[in-house]
């Protein structure tokens, strides 16, 4: 039996799957998608029971994403019973939605969740009266305590296994909408559709023009599917691929066509229906709501009061994102450290085995220092990315991340993008790696395209300590302070002009509608914040480690040959030799294109570069960036600083572009865009300053 | 008199009229509620002309000036008079 849940964003949907399944979960990708899918298979009453969850969605039209996957879903797989979540604080609109499955579906069980947050809002609902008002079964769960999750579920299966399908209430439709479905009902009825679909769905829309009616998608399972039984938590996802079939155009084209001629286009069936349907749940809301008191103000209310006002809003985000900082990317530096450690006692381990075994003393170097010193680096910023991420599912599910959506929106406008994109940016600035993946709340693949190109000029907390530490040496006393926020207000800059510049290259025409619930505020159960940020860890290590293991292993053989030779005379210090050319133009000698080069894999291993080019023996930084004073101007040093800033991606960044945007060619071009702009905006600085006499 | 939804200050409250223009963001302001005869209040505004919250149905929603200037609305207390759907 295939089960699906359903409802609109945060109805408490996850943590329903999440009971249901524990940790029987399947999460991948929606072929072809970005949209998280997740499935579980849990046995219940002797029936095996595949039950999926899909994306949060406000309607069945094909509006994001989320919606398409979820209405192909319904459409093509057709499931044996639909779960609906309702959130029974926001009936009314999420009604709207179980209306729209009722056309589609006929076996759903309604899950009535949030009772106790519509009861502090002085709302009353009667479940045993919405039942009857719909003709729906109802069950009333709390899903945050786990209660009623399991009676939900075995309704579902008792519905599932009825004999006839149940026969909900018609939408009553006004008498001039209803005739033009009843003639375009008429004109269907003995199509083979009608067999596949309900007619009246059907009808409804032929008239709105929707273009899935007339095709006809064949599955093809997914040749490559991996044993999923060997990873019960990260399949490669992707079960399923569609494949366009035929598509022939429906009988009524001569219908529509007069329709047309009255004024009922296909907009104006879209909105006749849909006011039909919330005139329809109006009606009804009487026989189930009570309303004791209309005004009486909700924690929310009183929450907002501080959080999103214009005064105290940008404060109080101001410290709520410093303590997210601050515990993702200050206190997690020793788990950090612990990692690398950890990484070089098993590299020492293993050395001193291969040692015993008398191993090449090639293989040796590639195992300490190829493998474990490369994978190792990338490794380190795992805590920072857990951690980052449990805050990031605390913010989402407690409903902050929307209200900062809402305040950012204003500077994110100025840039043509969606409000949403304002907390990915911002968590650039840790680290940029969660910042790109942040991008996932986005709605509009564009907008998503754009942030997640912009988001590696944004300096992150490794290259912001690098850039700090050569401030100082060049720039002491309070010219430092200057120099250094000179060079964060040329990144915000660049970042804007970037993305305006995006938007013509990936033709966004249309600006993606800031169109956001504000959900009520709510504590998240410690089980939703902990399971995605498991999986989310666990799916970046699983994806990334062939690609940074290989890149290590690239970075090694560059550095390390020919042997025995002083890093200058490497492959990769040839590279920076040869590469001088470009760094010319710059006032850069071939020691910083070395540095430059090497610092691909993470950017703070340049200042360590730096030093052993400039023959400084102490590892710390300070000294290293003072050996470079004596070789370079402070306008070189400014120089270096913003094309430091600006270049290459590092490693991980450009790994986790290429899984996000599923896209070789715009992590290609993301790539090659910021080497571009660091270098034009280089030279600018550089003979801009010659010019102006600067030294 | 009929306004736009970006000219309300917070506070004020009024019923839709009608929405202007059509495709995918009306869609969206129909799947999120926003139909015509629907009553909203604007409960507060971003600043520098920023967002606005917007409250309807018992929830609250964030929209830009630039979308609420295609919602037209009247008076609350006024009494709807349904236009004929050929018009909206």
């Amino acid at each position: 039996m295939k089960i699906a849940l359903m409802g609109n964003p945060n109805v408490g949907k996850s943590t329903v799957f999440n009971v249901l399944t524990g940790s029987n979960q399947q999460v991948g990708n929606w072929a072809g998608k970005t949209v998280e899918r997740k499935s579980g298979i849990i046995h219940r009453a002797n029936e095996e029971i595949e039950l999926i969850d899909l994306p949060g969605t406000y309607s069945l039209t094909a509006y994001s994403q989320e919606e398409i996957v979820t209405r192909e879903y319904i459409l093509r797989e057709k499931p044996d019973v639909v779960m609906a979540m309702v959130d029974a604080s926001n009936i009314e609109r999420n009604l709207y939605l179980v209306l729209q499955i009722l056309e589609l579906a006929p076996r759903v069980v309604i899950g009535l969740n949030m009772m106790d947050l519509a009861k502090t809002a002085g709302i009353t609902i009667h479940s045993n009266k919405l039942a009857l008002a719909l003709n729906v079964p109802v069950v009333e769960i709390t899903a945050a305590k786990g209660q009623g999750i399991e009676e939900f579920l075995a309704e579902a299966i008792r519905v599932g296994k009825l004999k006839k399908d149940p026969i909900a209430d018609d939408v009553p439709y006004p008498e001039e909408l209803e005739n033009r479905i009843q003639a375009m009902e008429r004109l269907l009825s003995d199509t083979i559709w009608a067999t596949k679909y309900p007619l009246r769905w059907l009808a409804i829309k032929r008239l709105e023009q929707d273009p899935e009616i007339g095709q006809t998608w064949k599955s093809i399972p997914q040749t490559n599917q991996r044993n999923r039984s060997t990873d019960p938590c990260c399949d490669p996802g992707d079960p399923v691929k569609y494949e366009l079939q035929e598509s022939v155009s429906l009988p009524g084209e001569a219908l529509l066509q007069a329709y047309e001629a009255e004024g009922w286009n296909k907009d104006h069936f879209e909105m006749a229906v849909a006011d039909a349907k919330y005139k329809y749940i109006s009606k009804i809301l009487p026989e189930f709501r009570v309303n004791e008191n209309p005004v009486k103000r909700t924690w929310t209310d009183k929450l907002d009061e501080w959080i999103l006002s214009p005064f105290w809003g940008y404060p109080i985000m101001v410290i709520i994102l410093s303590l997210v900082f601050w515990f993702s990317f200050v206190a997690s530096a020793p788990l950090g450290g612990a990692v690398s450690e950890a990484m070089a006692w098993a590299a020492d381990v293993i050395v001193v085995i291969m040692q015993w075994g008398q191993m090449p003393e090639v293989i040796q170097s590639l195992v300490r220092d190829g493998i474990f010193a490369g994978v190792g680096a990338v490794l380190a910023f795992v805590p920072q990315i857990a951690i980052f991420f449990a805050f990031f599912s605390l913010m989402q599910d407690s409903g902050y991340l929307a209200r900062a959506a809402f305040l950012g929106d204003r500077f994110m406008q100025l840039m043509g993008l969606h409000g949403k994109s304002f907390f990915s940016l911002v968590s650039g600035f840790g680290c940029n790696v969660p910042g790109i993946m942040a991008t996932r709340t986005l709605e509009d693949p564009k907008d998503r395209l754009i942030t997640m190109l912009i988001n590696p000029l944004i300096p992150c907390v490794p290259r912001l300590g690098v850039m700090s530490a050569v401030v100082a040496a060049f720039f002491p006393g309070s010219r430092g302070a200057f120099i250094m926020v000179s060079l964060l207000l040329l990144s915000m800059l660049l970042v804007m002009f970037s993305a305006l510049f995006l938007r013509r290259v990936v033709r966004q025409k249309e600006r993606s509608a800031f169109v956001m619930e504000l959900p009520l505020y709510h504590v998240p159960t410690i089980r939703n914040v902990l399971l995605p940020t498991w999986q989310k860890t666990y799916s970046f290590l699983k994806r990334a480690w062939t690609f940074i293991l290989v890149a290590s292993i690239v970075v090694w053989v560059l550095s390390s040959y020919p042997q025995g030779v002083p890093m200058n005379e490497t492959w990769a210090g040839k590279m920076g030799g040869w590469l001088a050319f470009i760094g010319q133009p710059l006032g850069f000698d071939w020691r910083i294109m070395v540095a430059i080069v090497f610092g691909f894999t993470a950017k703070e291993t340049t200042l360590s570069t730096l030093g052993i080019l400039y023959g400084v023996a102490a590892d710390a930084s300070q000294s290293i960036a003072q050996a470079m004073t004596g070789a370079m101007t402070p306008l070189g040093a400014y120089t270096f600083l913003v094309v430091y800033m600006l270049y290459i991606p590092c490693l991980a960044s450009v790994v986790t572009t290429y899984k996000e945007s599923r896209s070789l060619g715009w992590t290609s071009f993301g790539v090659a865009y910021n080497l571009i702009l660091s270098f034009i905006i280089g030279w600018l600085i550089f003979h801009g300053g010659q010019l102006f006499g600067f030294q | 008199m009929d306004r736009f939804l970006q000219d309300l200050k917070p506070g004020e409250r009024a019923r839709v009229e009608r929405i202007e223009g059509g495709g995918a963001l009306r869609r969206r302001m129909m799947d999120m509620g926003i139909v015509p005869g629907v009553e909203l209040e604007v409960v507060r505004c971003a600043p520098l002309g920023g967002p606005l919250q917007i409250r309807l149905k018992g929830y609250y929603l964030a929209m830009r000036r630039g979308e609420c200037a295609r919602i037209m609305v009247c008076a609350p207390n006024r009494e709807y008079s349904e236009p004929s759907l050929a018009s909206r």
